[in-house]
């Protein structure tokens, strides 16, 4: 088992590298890549999800943040692309923090609803402040590689995102062989629970949040720089979240690969969609249909049905027979 | 007679803005002795422990601890100061290890040899602890847990432990098991508060009983004594107390 958990990481990694010189085209480079952004989104996302159980729909709005933060200090300030990424993240890290203080104060479903009202209201600014945005018109992002031809491009951002994914998946690792972690896995079963015990509950939940939003924060970035045309409906959309949630649930939270396993499965598939139906809202609708089914039949997701127990269930140590040794009637 | 490390003076309590559960509870409890308290449903015994750990703020009286008014502070200050509360039902974590419930209850220890000395400290009181060390503490059987839930209590070193129905929903087998438990942390020199429904069987193994009756103490004296008190019956079987 242990053989088997330190090769299969080496073996995806080998398998990864070598998928933009496997598949015989640019626009499966493509897809790959898109791919591995919405692996390394929902394994952030799930830093937050996973490890406390808060369902945040709010990190399309950390998506939207990176991504515009990123392409204004290109455009309007002509700040190095790569610059621009980190201090754009950094700066969404910030208001995450701001955000989390007063988001995490609620817990289940009103959460959810907090963290939908933030995507609407960044939105909504990103909207209205036209002079900085471009407004509905959206914001043209310069290519950072201006002297590869579009295929190659693709090449450059999905090893980019692939770097950005296991940057992820190592936090992740990280985190929950720590403290930290144990904290807010304690957080997840019972809150009250946990801080009677002396876990910093409110500052974990905050960490956590803000953690997972950095991440996001860079694919928004990355993606900027990648597509070079931002569009305000798009970025701050509540369908990136849900799709985030969706591979996490889908892969199985619990679990470091789950979200990647849940990715590996929905991007293809929305992929696969949009060429089989066209550019209809069909393909949500069968997204939609995916979410209902795992939540139906397998809301701990597909990792789970694969990893067994540690241990199973209690068995008394004698038998009856072994109990009434000696007793007579 | 070992000193009071723990003791609540004339405290009335309640749940909103509803009437008082506890009015004038006062109860004194002894370092390694076990103090009981028994008494009909809504005598207000899980609301006096909630007041001692600090889930429930007093309407007035005070709570003592070591000597030290400790009224109101939060559940982790006095957990710090060495009181811990073990909550009625199952209160492990479920879905994490024996060994991650067990850390839990040390989580503010920051040093690590004083840590691991804990931990092999509460292995040795809860040998099924080390026994289930890898386990889903859900996977474990009612009085497993339970004792998982002491070791957990015990691993800041409190001097006071208040234990809520221990033996809720345990077979009378688990059951004998738990009181051993707790008469083994009264031997360690720690102090418990127990609720519990198993009126006789816990008075037989606590030093002092309390029997309370709309919140206060209606009768108390040696457990033992009080276990054979025909007023017991009468007030835990929920008929007007005798004069």
């Amino acid at each position: 088992m242990h053989t088997v958990s330190r090769v299969l990481p080496l073996l995806l990694a080998a398998l990864a590298i070598a998928y933009p010189w496997a598949v015989p085209n640019y626009y499966l480079v493509y897809a790959g890549a898109l791919t591995v952004m919405y692996a390394a989104m929902s394994t952030s996302w799930n830093l937050l999800g996973g490890f406390t159980g808060y369902v945040s729909l709010g990190h399309s709005a950390f998506f939207g943040l990176g991504a515009y933060g990123t392409g204004l200090l290109v455009v309007r300030l002509g700040v190095p692309w790569a610059v621009a990424l980190l201090v754009s993240a950094l700066l969404v890290t910030v208001f995450a923090v701001g955000v989390g203080i007063a988001a995490v104060r609620v817990r289940g479903a009103s959460f959810v609803i907090v963290s939908l009202a933030l995507v609407s209201m960044m939105n909504l600014v990103v909207q209205g402040w036209r002079s900085l945005t471009g407004g509905s018109t959206g914001l043209q992002v310069p290519s950072p590689f201006p002297g590869l031809h579009r295929g190659q491009t693709h090449i450059v951002f999905f090893y980019l995102f692939l770097a950005l994914l296991a940057l992820a998946l190592l936090s992740w690792w990280y985190v929950s062989r720590s403290r930290f972690g144990a904290g807010l896995r304690a957080i997840r079963e019972d809150e009250d629970k946990a801080e009677s015990l002396g876990v910093p509950t409110a500052a974990y939940k905050v960490a956590a949040f803000a953690l997972s939003a950095l991440f996001v924060a860079l694919a928004g970035g990355l993606y900027a720089l990648w597509f070079g045309s931002l569009d305000p409906i798009f970025v701050f959309s509540i369908l990136i979240a849900s799709f985030m949630v969706l591979m996490s649930l889908l892969g199985g939270v619990r679990h470091l690969y789950g979200p990647l396993l849940g990715a590996l499965i929905v991007a293809p598939a929305g992929e696969y969609f949009l060429i089989a139906l066209g550019e209809t809202q069909i393909h949500l609708t069968a997204t939609g249909l995916v979410l209902v089914l795992v939540v139906l039949f397998m809301p701990d997701g597909i990792l789970a049905r694969f990893t067994r127990r540690r241990a199973g269930p209690s068995i008394p140590d004698e038998s009856a027979g072994q109990r009434l040794q000696g007793v007579t009637r | 007679m070992s000193e009071v490390v723990l003791s609540l003076e004339d405290v009335v309590a309640g749940y909103g803005r509803a009437a008082p559960v506890l009015r004038g509870l006062t109860v004194p409890v002894r370092a390694g002795e076990v103090v009981c308290l028994v008494g009909p449903n809504g005598a207000g015994k899980s609301t006096a422990l909630k007041v001692a750990s600090g889930l429930l703020a007093p309407r007035s009286g005070r709570v003592l601890l070591d000597g030290r008014d400790v009224t109101g502070l939060p559940p982790q200050r006095l957990l710090a100061l060495g009181l811990a509360h073990v909550l009625q039902g199952h209160s492990v974590f479920r879905e994490m290890t024996v060994a991650e419930n067990v850390r839990l209850g040390g989580y503010t220890v920051r040093d690590q040899a004083r840590l691991n000395a804990r931990i092999e400290a509460v292995k040795e009181l809860f040998p099924v602890v080390g026994e289930r060390w890898g386990s889903m503490a859900g996977l474990l059987s009612g009085g497993q847990q339970k004792q998982v839930e002491f070791a957990r209590a015990l691993m800041l070193e409190p001097s006071v432990v208040l234990l809520d129905e221990p033996s809720m929903g345990l077979d009378p087998r688990n059951t004998q098991v738990v009181f051993d438990r707790i008469d083994l942390m009264r031997r360690t020199g720690v102090a418990v508060l127990l609720v519990e429904q198993n009126a006789r069987r816990a008075l037989e193994m606590a030093d002092l009983g309390c029997v309370l009756d709309l919140g206060r103490v209606h009768i108390s004296g040696p457990a033992r004594e009080l276990a054979a008190d025909p007023r017991l019956g009468r007030l835990y079987l929920g008929g007007a107390p005798a004069s």
